[in-house]
């Protein structure tokens, strides 16, 4: 057991709220990963409602499940799914036609330890809520990455499962805001990274600005990390840097002055400079 | 031990001298000999005995009379004024930030050293001191003690109970200024800025 803590890092990414980003954070923050040379695996466990295969554009490649894995109808080597575009990065696709209780959190924590040997990040895609498919989720996890909006909703929620994960015994609990639009904060209008540090009291891992692009490329399969003009693009792969234990400074989105957009526009449009 | 009087259409049912085993097979064997008589009138206690009784005795009494088709009609019990000595009195210190969700009971005080946020709950049998900010639910002598306070370095509860009151918060949120302690005064929570202990007039 010792020896195959050793292996890899296994991060679970929840958020208590759905529809926060979980998935987008997992697929896109394992794909940069996997882009830097690490051996990757996402573990969906959102039994029910799976969606991991489907934004990395896996889903015509599932042949087993992670259900079938634990009833024993196939090997783990057979249950994962290779990306072709990254041949670091592997996917436990979960079962679409079952539902969370079928599993055991003890059963997760086997699966974690056997692929602990073969990988250097395990991301365990969490299902929203705080019931067994959460308890699933968080057993095997050495850390956890919390994903949230800028909205009371979320925020709260959020609270409640940071603390639902330090009476789990966690210590090493990071936040990743989404979807924050700078505009609406310099207005006002929508909490602030400074509002949320205060109130939820962890380290701040990432902020992913709103981008459309997200969309677009979520409903192509394409990880947005791939499109080197997205803003959000740039954020999950700070993410991925940070988890290395890169520092990198957060960009202060609030300063999104008329200046600003020029620059990052040169910079899009001339990526090299 | 107990007298049953019938006073404005209540029965008023007052508890004297006794324990509560005397009190619950005194009204056990009242009740059974007269269903017709209890089904559906309204009751009400009242007497010192109450005072000894603790919540889950005086709920079992409640439910004896639920159970027999009567209806609870009183506005308000103060239980344990003077706690019983097995009630041991043990005060609460917790080092973090009560989070969303979770849920901090003490038979004593309870003291934070950090924040409540929004949606916690901290249930004392005594004071609720926090020293953060505090905006959860805070319910300080949640057995009946009219004295206890709360009090946080910044004081914006969802609601605070004291006792068996409640005040909730205006839905204008008012920029509080610095410590500040709720009390029970004059039949009210009041709230004010923090200087001593003697503030409060206690």
């Amino acid at each position: 057991m010792g020896e195959q803590k050793e292996g890899a890092q296994v991060i679970v990414v929840t958020s208590g709220k759905g529809g926060v980003g979980k998935t987008t954070t997992v697929a896109n923050v394992s794909t940069s990963l996997a882009k830097m040379g690490y051996k990757i695996a996402v573990m969906d466990l959102d039994i029910g409602l799976k969606k991991l295969d489907l934004i990395l554009g896996l889903e015509n490649r599932v042949i087993y499940d992670i259900v079938q894995l634990i009833e024993g109808e196939c090997t783990l080597k057979q249950a994962l799914v290779k990306d072709k575009r990254f041949p670091e990065l592997s996917m436990l696709p979960a079962a679409q036609t079952r539902n969370k209780d079928e599993i055991q959190p003890e059963q997760v924590k086997e699966i974690c330890e056997q692929m602990r040997a073969d990988f250097d990040y395990i991301f365990i895609d969490c299902p929203a809520g705080i019931e067994q498919g959460f308890r699933n989720a968080i057993i095997a996890a050495d850390k956890a990455i919390v994903v949230t909006n800028p909205e009371i909703s979320a925020v709260r929620d959020a609270d409640r499962i940071i603390g639902m994960l330090e009476s789990a015994g966690f210590t090493d609990i990071m936040l990743v805001v989404n979807r924050i639009q700078s505009e609406m904060v310099k207005k006002g209008d929508m909490l602030s990274i400074e509002d949320l540090m205060e109130h939820l009291c962890i380290e701040l891992l990432g902020v992913v600005p709103e981008d459309k692009r997200v969309l677009i490329s979520t409903n192509k399969g394409e990880p947005i990390i791939l499109n080197e003009h997205s803003i959000a693009a740039t954020a999950f792969n700070n993410i991925a840097a940070r988890l290395t234990g890169k520092e990198i400074e957060f960009p202060t989105f609030e300063e999104n002055s008329f200046w600003n957009k020029i620059r990052n526009l040169g910079r899009n449009l001339f990526p090299n400079k | 031990m107990i007298k049953i009087k019938g006073i404005n259409n209540n029965l008023v049912v007052v508890f004297g001298e006794g324990s509560f085993d005397d009190y619950y097979a005194f009204l056990q064997e009242r009740f059974n000999s007269n269903k017709q008589l209890f089904g559906g009138s309204r009751v009400v206690f009242k007497g010192e005995g109450l005072q000894l009784l603790n919540q889950q005795e005086l709920s079992q009494l409640q439910r004896l009379c639920l159970d027999n088709g009567m209806i609870l009609n009183n506005s308000e019990i103060l239980l344990n004024k003077k706690a019983p000595e097995k009630n041991q009195e043990r005060d609460t210190v917790i080092y973090r930030n009560v989070r969303s969700g979770q849920k901090i009971i003490s038979e004593g005080s309870v003291l934070v050293w950090g924040d409540v946020h929004e949606s916690a709950e901290i249930i004392a049998a005594q004071d609720i001191i926090v020293l953060g900010k505090l905006q959860g639910i805070a319910h300080a002598g949640y057995r009946g003690n009219l004295d206890s306070v709360v009090f946080a370095l910044e004081l914006s509860p969802s609601q605070i109970r004291i006792a068996n009151k409640i005040s909730r918060s205006a839905d204008e949120p008012v920029q509080a200024t610095g410590p500040e302690i709720a009390f029970w005064e004059d039949d009210n929570i009041c709230i004010k800025e923090y200087r001593s202990r003697n503030n409060t007039g206690r």
